[in-house]
């Protein structure tokens, strides 16, 4: 028995000098690549890359210095797929690119309106690397190149720029929602779905974005911004929707986290100002008469955050009334968008998926032609809202001034 | 090798570790979309009837293991095949479980690593482990098991509250009829994991309250079973349909999911943690059902000896089973379920039941006569 | 023939006329006993040539080298065990006893021999000066022997000075030679008296002892400061002082041919493990060194298995910590000369059982503990776990922490792994220097080590401040480990992981893991499971495991140390105000 120790004993000490690096390597020997972003290649054959790396040196100020240079360097390639894209690219790149910390796939416009983007999306469903929480946005506009090489001023890193603003939208307005890989796949695949992804767009001089130049100026010459939700079909870009009604989307998608309501009061118009703390969206189907229909009740909480009118707050009646008013306007809101997107004939809300749960029967008659049956689908919108405070004055000055 | 005595508390630990092993782990019934959980818990209610064929095997013959009993049923020769028919079936499974370990680690974070080298080490520490004996696996098992168990509470909650779980993506259940379900639960979930159990037939005489065993052994499969539920109920509602249908893991991919805070991410390090015990465990208990067989078959006095030469078949044949990862499951799911699951775990026990119950009562009645026939000489002689 | 005999063989030990044939073998095997406890070659040689006739010198010479050979032979075994048990007797003569001891004793200086006269009777007083007390004997031997005594008292001097004369508390009448040597080696002052073959051995231990101090390597905050001394006695005394039941036993013994050590084995009759303590007693019985020097040396040679880094005996030099150990039925073996007290059998989580545990309210206590076995954990796979995060896992790394940290190591020229190895293996050095030094130079260490560690090799570039924290981190876990044998059983499997890790990754942390796990789960201590009361899971033990319960429900010992009486409290311990029933009866009370 001692004799097979030893052989053990050899056997393991032998394994470390077998292969000391296979999966071994240095953080130093990384590029981080923290956003990528895909372009039409030239001619429309192929993809361009480029590639957000992060400088590690200049992102921290610490005792190793740094902070003088710019914190990133955008890399460019090209290839007839991502992967062959992505490896070419190491002409360039002094370092392995690793995308575990990629945080946004940007795709231009021009993309996804042509060629579609079912042929990207394998390459970063499959690889063991990539984050399945990655985020995927479309370049409105505009290039990927240009997006994703624009400096920003307030965060360091552009990606995160992109990243929180996000964030913040889906918290504070309710237009967009983060949308990962996963999420838009899903949506790919499903019959009862089509996907949507955030638009995002350059508001300035759009070639000045990459100079330090515009981080050195309070008002920088080039500014990221959200813009609308992406309508896809088939892989394929189809349309945007904006502003309010993207909004409605987002709310169907329960999705909305914190937003504000204008609403009109005795004619004077948007004279109160609602914001919601918390809502929830249900969508059921019900099958009447072998044909389906959708019920959306919407149920939000909300505070009076402005009154331009006098008008008396601390009345319950009062309160009742801009509830109702409240209610209506966000009905109207999500009416207009599922009528927008029935015209487009994209289910973006998944309505067909609550069908599929509800009857999967009836879904099997109605999936093989649901666009179609999606733009006649008679859809009802419930919406209930509670006012709960009205911050820290009770009825507005102005009633003082009468 | 008589003086090995497991605890009640004990086998139920090794019995909840080695049915969860590598079931969490590579999705089971996933074909089945949103209804695999209910094929798994089908397989559960199988697995356990299955179970008390074995129990009964094991009450006539309470210090017997599998392959001793095998030949005072079916008689010295063929018992002896049985015998080493099962313990090559016990060493194929456990060189599959290395491989499914192998495969994962490979795939996902040791994508330039040789399969070769992962399994070497695998298997180095089953034998460590062989070596020290069940005892010592048994009292790893206590302790790893509360590891294990806090390990997933934590990873349960942070599912939870990253607000992955939609528990919609389980509707509409039963979509395609029961049959389709039913087909699984035969193919699939009753032999893997359930009917594996058929290795405790060779551990249950090392327990110290035999009595137990029942009610022991049933408690761990229903747990497992409980547990190996609800994560396929959390991989349905966080995945989505879809993309559990494309997941090879998907444990892997609803974990690597969870975001929390944007500090708490990427936590597949975690589930490889879990995958490790999960499969170590596994593996050696095959291995050591496979060595205690070869043991009680060729009359080896010290089983700690057979664990190398045991583990290095292991080792290389879990390296060449399959070529590719494709090959691998598809042995696993359409070959392996009906023509070797199926006879070792159902068909040869439940046989081996049926001449056993006659062969018992016939030496009932034997032992009966000779007392009738000892009580009816006693006064004549008197 | 007989002259010849007549010196060699002190001539009062055998009267001539017992000189017959018949036992002049006995009188030669005597002889080699005498040669053996040491006289010398010279004075063999000097006596013979002197009074020798010729008619002997054939067989003289025959003999002497026939005795000469053995002498060679007994001086070696001498060398090596010369405390081996005389059964030779004392002499009659004072002054020849005190020849041999002063020969025996190679003149040794700090031999006391003083003679006395009592009436006609002339005696000696022998003792080792500094292990005996010398006001002890001056006051209660020397000044009551000196006192003018009358005459029938010098009839019968030796029954006087046993019953009278010497008036300390513990007398024994000493009849063997060797039995002297002995009682003089542990302080005892031997009177000799001439005319008799028997010596008076008065207890006078004493001379220089360290007095008891606070402990210095288990520091505690509420528990009793005074920690045991070298000195065996004061130590089974500070024991007894806590466990005042006479089923409290002591067995002593001798180990150590050279040293005689005194060992001491304690235990609690009826709750201890008989089966252990007799284990532990042939365990101690079987070791035969020259020399054994403290409680290390019996912990190594006691412990159920050599090749471990882990502990499987307990050391303490906390006479509490011993205390409540005796009373859960382990078994304490103290070594005279080291104030550190072995208990055993000895398990995992007790190395992670502060004193502080017990003095303080069981949630805090609870907290404490489960945070030491996280830093136990910590310290153990702090580094590993850099090094494999940083080589194989970089995506498990938080983006932001992750960019800082290559930022940080941008510049470093070594490769995680060989960073962390310097830094690990620098501070050990820095450790271990700072333990060796002078009180005094120790701190001047401990300015250079965090100079050079913290700022200057960060600075110059070497190593990177992330790697600084992981070192210190680890360092500070360490730390909080109560037991210094269990730590350093981290210290050293840290480096094991370490080396895994950097070829492995996480996936090598894991089997290593394994790996232990299944190594401590093998490890026995005197029979019982090292892991136990975790594994071998035991409901009833769990108060004091992981988790430390409220004092009121340690109502049982542990199971596996302690067989049979396992029951320690009476029923309903738990504390709260009067129940209800009873201040009801007290109101009515008042009411009446």
């Amino acid at each position: 028995m001692k004799r097979t120790w030893k052989i053990l004993l050899m056997i393991i000490s032998a394994v470390p000098f077998l292969g000391g690096c296979w999966n071994q390597k240095e953080l130093t020997d990384l590029a981080f690549v923290m956003a990528l972003g895909v372009d039409r290649g030239e001619n429309g054959h192929g993809y361009k890359l480029t590639f957000q790396i992060v400088n590690p040196g200049n992102v921290t100020t610490g005792q190793m210095g740094g902070g003088g240079g710019l914190p990133i360097a955008v890399y460019k390639s090209s290839g007839v797929n991502l992967t062959d894209a992505s490896r070419n690219a190491t002409k360039e790149v002094s370092r392995q690119l690793y995308y575990a910390h990629t945080n946004v796939v940007v795709i231009s416009e021009k993309l996804a309106k042509k060629e579609g983007i079912s042929n990207i999306l394998d390459a970063l469903d499959r690889d063991p690397v990539f984050r399945t929480t990655t985020q995927i946005i479309i370049a409105r506009g505009t290039t990927a190149e240009e997006m994703l090489s624009t400096l920003t001023i307030l965060d360091k890193l552009p990606v995160n720029n992109i990243t929180k603003s996000l964030d913040v939208t889906e918290n504070m307005l309710g237009e967009n929602t983060k949308i990962t890989i996963d999420d838009f796949i899903s949506g790919f695949v499903s019959k009862g779905k089509h996907p949507i992804a955030n638009g995002f767009t350059l508001v300035g001089k759009k070639n000045k974005g990459k100079y330090k130049s515009n981080i050195d100026s309070t008002i920088p010459e080039v500014i990221i911004k959200t813009d609308g939700l992406a309508i896809f079909k088939k892989g394929k870009l189809t349309g945007w929707i904006d502003g309010k009604e993207a909004r409605g989307a987002v709310w169907v998608l329960d999705k909305v986290k914190g937003t504000d309501v204008n609403i009109d009061w005795n004619g004077k118009n948007n004279a109160i100002n609602l914001i919601t703390l918390r809502s929830k969206t249900k969508v059921t189907a019900i099958v009447k008469n072998d044909k389906p229909v959708i019920t959306v009740s919407i149920e939000n909480e909300g505070n009076v955050s402005q009154a331009d009118l006098p008008i008396k707050l601390t009345d319950p009646d009062v309160i009742g009334k801009i509830e109702r008013k409240m209610e209506k306007s966000i009905q109207k809101e999500v009416l207009g968008t599922i009528k927008a997107a029935q015209k487009q004939r994209s289910d973006i809300f998944g309505f067909g998926d609550v069908i599929h749960r509800t009857d999967p029967k009836l879904w099997k008659q109605l999936s093989k032609d649901w666009d179609n049956r999606f733009a006649d689908l008679q859809v009802n919108v419930k919406v209930d809202s509670y006012l709960r405070r009205s911050g820290i004055r009770t009825n507005p000055f102005s009633v003082d001034l009468k | 090798m008589d003086t090995i005595k497991i605890s009640s508390f004990q086998l139920f630990v090794l019995v909840f570790l080695f049915e969860m092993g590598s079931a969490i782990v590579v999705g089971i019934a996933s074909g089945l979309k949103q209804d695999a959980w209910i094929a798994v818990l089908l397989g559960m209610a199988g697995g356990l009837l299955l179970f008390l064929v074995y129990h009964r095997l094991f009450s006539y013959y309470p210090d017997l293991p599998l392959t001793g009993y095998v030949q005072k049923i079916t008689g010295k020769f063929i018992g002896s095949i049985l015998g080493f028919l099962y313990i090559v079936y016990f060493i194929y499974c456990a060189s599959r479980v290395t491989r499914d370990i192998g495969e994962l680690l490979t795939t996902t974070i040791y994508t330039n690593t040789p399969l070769f080298i992962i399994n070497t080490l695998m298997i180095l520490t089953v034998i460590y482990a062989i070596h020290k004996g069940l005892e010592v696996l048994a009292r790893v098992g206590e302790l790893l098991f509360m590891m294990v168990y806090l390990m997933a509470f934590t990873g349960f909650l942070l599912v939870v509250f990253s607000g992955l779980i939609h528990l919609e993506n389980l509707k509409p259940i039963l979509e395609n009829g029961i049959m389709p379900v039913i087909k699984k639960t035969m193919g699939e979930t009753i032999t893997f994991p359930f009917g594996e159990m058929i290795i405790f037939t060779m551990i249950l005489p090392h327990l110290n309250e035999p009595k137990k065993a029942k009610f022991v052994c049933l408690s761990g499969m229903i747990l497992s079973g409980i547990n190996i539920i609800i994560t396929t109920i959390i991989n349905i509602a966080s995945l989505g349909t879809d993309l559990i249908i494309r997941s090879p893991f998907p444990l892997l991919s609803t974990i690597s999911k969870i975001e929390l805070m944007n500090f708490i991410e990427r936590l597949d390090v975690f589930f490889m943690l879990y995958l490790v015990i999960g499969g170590f465990f596994k593996i050696t208990l095959y291995f050591y059902a496979a060595v205690l067989g070869a043991t009680e078959l060729f009359k080896f006095k010290n089983p700690g000896k057979l664990s190398f030469p045991v583990g290095f078949i292991v080792l290389f044949a879990s390296l060449t089973i399959a070529s590719n990862y494709a090959e691998h499951i598809k042995e696993g799911l359409k070959i392996v379920p009906i023509y070797l699951h199926w006879p070792f775990q159902i068909i040869i026990p439940m046989m081996l039941l049926v001449i056993a119950f006659f062969r018992n009562r016939k030496k009932k009645q034997k032992t009966n006569s000779d007392q009738t026939s000892k009580s009816e000489m006693s006064p004549a002689n008197q | 023939m007989f002259l010849f005999l007549h010196f060699v063989i002190p001539h009062r030990l055998i009267p001539f006329h017992a000189l017959n044939a018949g036992n002049l073998k006995s009188i030669f095997e005597k002889l080699d006993k005498t040669n053996r406890i040491g006289y010398s070659n010279q004075y063999w040689l000097g006596v013979s040539s002197s009074k020798s006739e010729a008619g002997v010198m054939s067989f003289l010479s025959r003999m002497f080298s026939k005795q000469q050979k053995k002498r060679q032979d007994d001086n070696i075994r001498q060398d090596q065990d010369p405390g081996k048990p005389e059964d030779l007797p004392i002499l009659r003569d004072h002054k020849d006893n005190i020849n041999r001891i002063k020969e025996e004793l190679g003149n040794s200086t700090d031999v006391v021999i003083r003679e006395y006269t009592l009436g006609t009777h002339k005696g000696a007083i022998v003792y080792f000066d500094g292990l005996a007390d010398s006001k002890a004997i001056s006051d209660f031997v020397l000044e009551s022997i000196n006192e003018n005594h009358t005459e029938d008292v010098l009839n019968e001097p030796f029954k006087f000075l046993l019953e009278k004369a010497v008036a300390l508390g513990d007398i024994k009448v000493v009849r063997d030679w060797g039995k002297t040597y002995q009682l003089l080696l542990s302080g005892e002052t031997i009177i000799f008296l001439d005319g008799f073959n028997k010596a008076i051995s008065g207890s006078t231990r004493g001379g220089e002892r360290r007095a008891i101090s606070e402990p210095t390597t288990q520091l505690s905050i509420r528990g009793p400061k005074d920690a045991f001394t070298e000195s065996i006695r004061t130590n089974t005394a500070l024991i007894r002082r806590r466990i005042k039941s006479p089923n409290l036993w002591l067995e002593s013994m001798k180990i150590g041919r050279v040293t005689q050590t005194d060992i001491g084995i304690m235990y609690i009759k009826g709750i201890a493990n008989e089966k252990i303590v007799e284990e532990i007693r042939t365990r101690l019985n079987r070791i035969d060194m020259d020399a054994i020097g403290g409680s290390g040396y019996i912990e190594q040679l006691i412990e159920d298995q050599t090749w471990t880094t882990f502990p499987t005996t307990y050391h303490t030099e906390r006479p509490d910590v011993v205390a409540s150990q005796l009373v859960e039925g382990r078994i304490a073996i103290i070594v005279d000369g080291t104030p550190f007290v072995i208990t055993a059998p000895a398990l995992f989580i007790q190395f992670f059982q502060a004193p502080d545990d017990y003095y303080f309210r069981f949630d805090i206590s609870t907290g404490i503990r489960l945070l030491r076995i996280l830093s136990f954990f910590l310290a153990l796979i702090g580094p590993a776990t850099y090094v494999a995060a940083t080589t194989f896992h970089q995506e498990m790394i938080p983006t932001t922490m992750a960019i800082a940290i290559a930022a940080q190591r941008e510049n470093v020229p070594f490769p995680a792994f060989v960073e962390a190895l310097i830094m690990e293996v620098v501070f050990e050095i820095l450790r271990e220097a700072g333990l060796r030094l002078p009180r005094a130079v120790g701190q001047a260490v401990s300015i250079v080590g965090a100079l050079v560690i913290g700022q200057a090799a960060v600075q110059a570039g070497f190593v990177s401040p992330v790697m600084v924290i992981v070192v210190s981190m680890t360092a500070i876990a360490n730390f909080s480990t109560p037991s210094f044998a269990m730590a350093i059983s981290a210290r050293l499997l840290r480096f094991v992981l370490m080396g895994i890790a950097t070829f492995l990754g996480f996936y090598g942390i894991s089997l290593g893991l394994i790996f232990m796990f299944l190594h401590l789960c093998s490890l026995r201590s005197f029979g019982i499971p090292y892991m136990s009361p975790l594994a071998p899971f035991n409901i009833h033990n769990q108060q004091d495991a992981l988790i430390r319960f409220p004092i009121f429900t340690f109502t049982e010992r542990p199971h596996l140390i302690s067989k049979g009486n396992i029951v320690r409290t009476g029923t309903n311990q738990k504390p709260g105000p009067p129940k209800k029933s009873e201040n009801d009866s007290a109101k009515k009370g008042d009411q009446e």
